[in-house]
């Protein structure tokens, strides 16, 4: 009877297994297959021998420490003040109307491009905020610290982080905090010892979601960035353009190098939602 | 806790703050002549529109339309089984699913695209609708199975088990009873898909280069025409606008 049973399970088990197949196998074998062939191109120049002269470039090239130092600045700004912007806009809205939250959420799916050409039209010198304030106090298209890029991204991020938060900040929340104020609790009390510990999981994993994606900022800071420094992957575009040989290599190692930075994040977001969400 | 007037105020005008800056585009699309220091445009006109619907343009537009229907139809029928077990949690071990999930959403597209040209040169892929597709599958094939796994549970198997008892064949079963428990979340599926094929710029631009893809024809005009730019945008942000007027009316009527 037993071991009938555990037979039927297994059975059921690769059922299971056989089902989730087609579309994980389609993505393995796109996914690993394209981190393979970066790291092909990476190592064999088009009709030559296996070398490490593309890495080689990449070690010494002072461009592409420049460029490591910009998108890491990027992507450290854009997600601290993107997490910070959405906690306070989810604290405000919270027991907002159906339709400030959908305006609110505009941006979400509004392609980045789109945005960072409103924001060009918006901010350029000449551009409609320049006009109607008579000159704006810091320069935010194509400046050497990427503010600009920052805007976007902030723009962008802050509304998804705010539906993020907002889920977790339910009813059941609320029940808490109006039994955290009958005991005697401040404002401040309630903020730090109940809403505090229910939204900071979705926090930390929609913060490291928004860091990955700063992280291969490409259409944004092309649109919007400076031409120097350039971002990891404007540094691989400019790389396949500068030199169409060797080019590709440089490209293709920069690109890998962002690939597994967000590997890395993505394993740490899932990790931390899993452990949210208990085992 | 009532709301106070100072709330409510601040509410709206962050809500402003965050829907205005999109207006613009729909100004500058239409300005044919916009000199500064003036904040409206002197002349009115559709020289944009004119512009972005001729020539590489127009062929963009088509190409990108084409290979989002494609790729979010081929995602939902290899999505639809994984989402079901992975909603069922049928799966063993579903830690190693999602994160095959997670890792093309954050890894670059530039990245990935940049990676599978190296053996679409092989394949004769490249710059073709199919290797686009390809590129574009592996991001909207998460994002798919993501959305689409919430429909899945308890309540579809129940229904799905009255189906059965009331003597519905297996076809029948699933076009009277599973599609319409699901056709919400199936919708949803369908449109996030679309959106982030639509959006692709990266992979579009690594894998289809000499084939023109409405993102990639739009960039240039940012900085030599503004207004081409402004119109090709509203082109870019329709189905964006269709689908907050479709999730507007689904939340008015649920189900």
């Amino acid at each position: 009877m037993e071991a009938r049973g555990a037979a039927r399970l297994r059975a059921e088990r690769r059922r299971a297994l056989l089902a989730a197949a087609p579309a994980l196998g389609v993505l393995t074998l796109l996914f690993g297959g394209a981190l393979a062939g970066a790291a092909r191109t990476s190592l064999v120049p088009l009709g030559g021998e296996p070398t490490l002269d593309a890495w080689r470039a990449l070690y010494g090239d002072p461009a592409f420490a420049d460029s490591v130092r910009f998108t890491l600045q990027v992507t450290l700004l854009s997600t601290l003040l993107s997490c910070a912007l959405a906690m306070l806009v989810a604290l405000v809205m919270r027991r907002r109307s159906v339709v400030v939250r959908a305006l609110l959420s505009l941006p979400v799916p509004v392609p980045h491009l789109l945005v960072a050409v409103a924001a060009v039209l918006w901010l350029a010198p000449g551009g409609l905020a320049d006009r109607a304030l008579g000159g704006l106090p810091l320069t935010l298209v194509r400046d050497d610290l990427g503010l600009g890029v920052v805007l976007v991204y902030v723009y962008k991020e802050t509304p998804f982080l705010v539906l993020l938060l907002l889920a977790a900040m339910g009813e059941a929340l609320a029940a808490r905090e109006e039994a955290a104020a009958v005991h005697g609790a401040s404002q401040w009390q309630r903020l730090r010892w109940v809403v505090w510990p229910a939204v900071r999981t979705p926090l930390v994993v929609g913060g490291i979601v928004v860091a990955a994606f700063v992280l291969g900022a490409f259409e944004v800071p092309l649109t919007i960035g400076p031409s120097y420094p350039p971002t990891l992957s404007e540094f691989a575009l400019q790389a396949t353009q500068g030199d169409l040989l060797a080019g590709e290599g440089v490209a293709a190692a920069t690109l890998l190098l962002t690939a597994v930075a967000s590997t890395l994040l993505a394993i740490l977001a899932v990790r931390l939602a899993k452990d949210a969400a208990g085992g | 806790m009532v709301e106070t007037r100072v709330q409510r105020v601040l509410g709206g005008l962050l809500a402003t703050a965050f829907a205005l800056p999109l207006l613009v585009l729909v100004v500058r699309a239409f300005a044919d002549r916009w000199r500064a220091p003036a904040l409206l445009p002197q002349d009115w006109g559709m020289r944009g529109i004119e512009l972005a619907f001729s020539g590489q343009a127009a062929e963009a537009f088509w190409t990108s339309l084409l290979v989002a229907v494609v790729t979010t139809a081929v995602a939902l029928v290899l999505g639809w089984p994984a989402a079901r077990v992975l909603g069922e949690r049928r799966l063993k071990r579903p830690a190693i699913a999602f994160l095959l999930l997670a890792m093309p959403l954050l890894v670059p597209p530039y990245a990935t695209g940049a990676g599978l040209t190296e053996w679409f040169l092989r394949l004769g892929l490249v710059d073709t609708v199919s290797g686009i597709v390809l590129a574009h599958l592996v991001g909207v094939l998460p994002y798919v199975v993501v959305v689409l796994l919430s429909a899945f549970g308890p309540e579809v198997t129940a229904l799905e088990e009255m189906g059965r008892a009331s003597g519905l064949a297996p076809l029948q079963r699933w076009r009277w009873v599973t599609l319409p428990a699901v056709a919400p979340t199936l919708a949803a599926a369908a449109f996030l898909g679309f959106l982030v094929s639509w959006s692709q710029y990266g992979s579009s631009l690594a894998v289809g280069g000499g084939r023109p893809m409405l993102p990639v024809v739009m960039l240039p005009f940012v900085r030599s025409d503004p207004q081409v730019a402004a119109a090709l945008a509203l082109l870019f942000l329709a189905p964006a606008i269709a689908a907050l007027a479709l999730t507007a009316r689904a939340a008015r009527s649920p189900l």
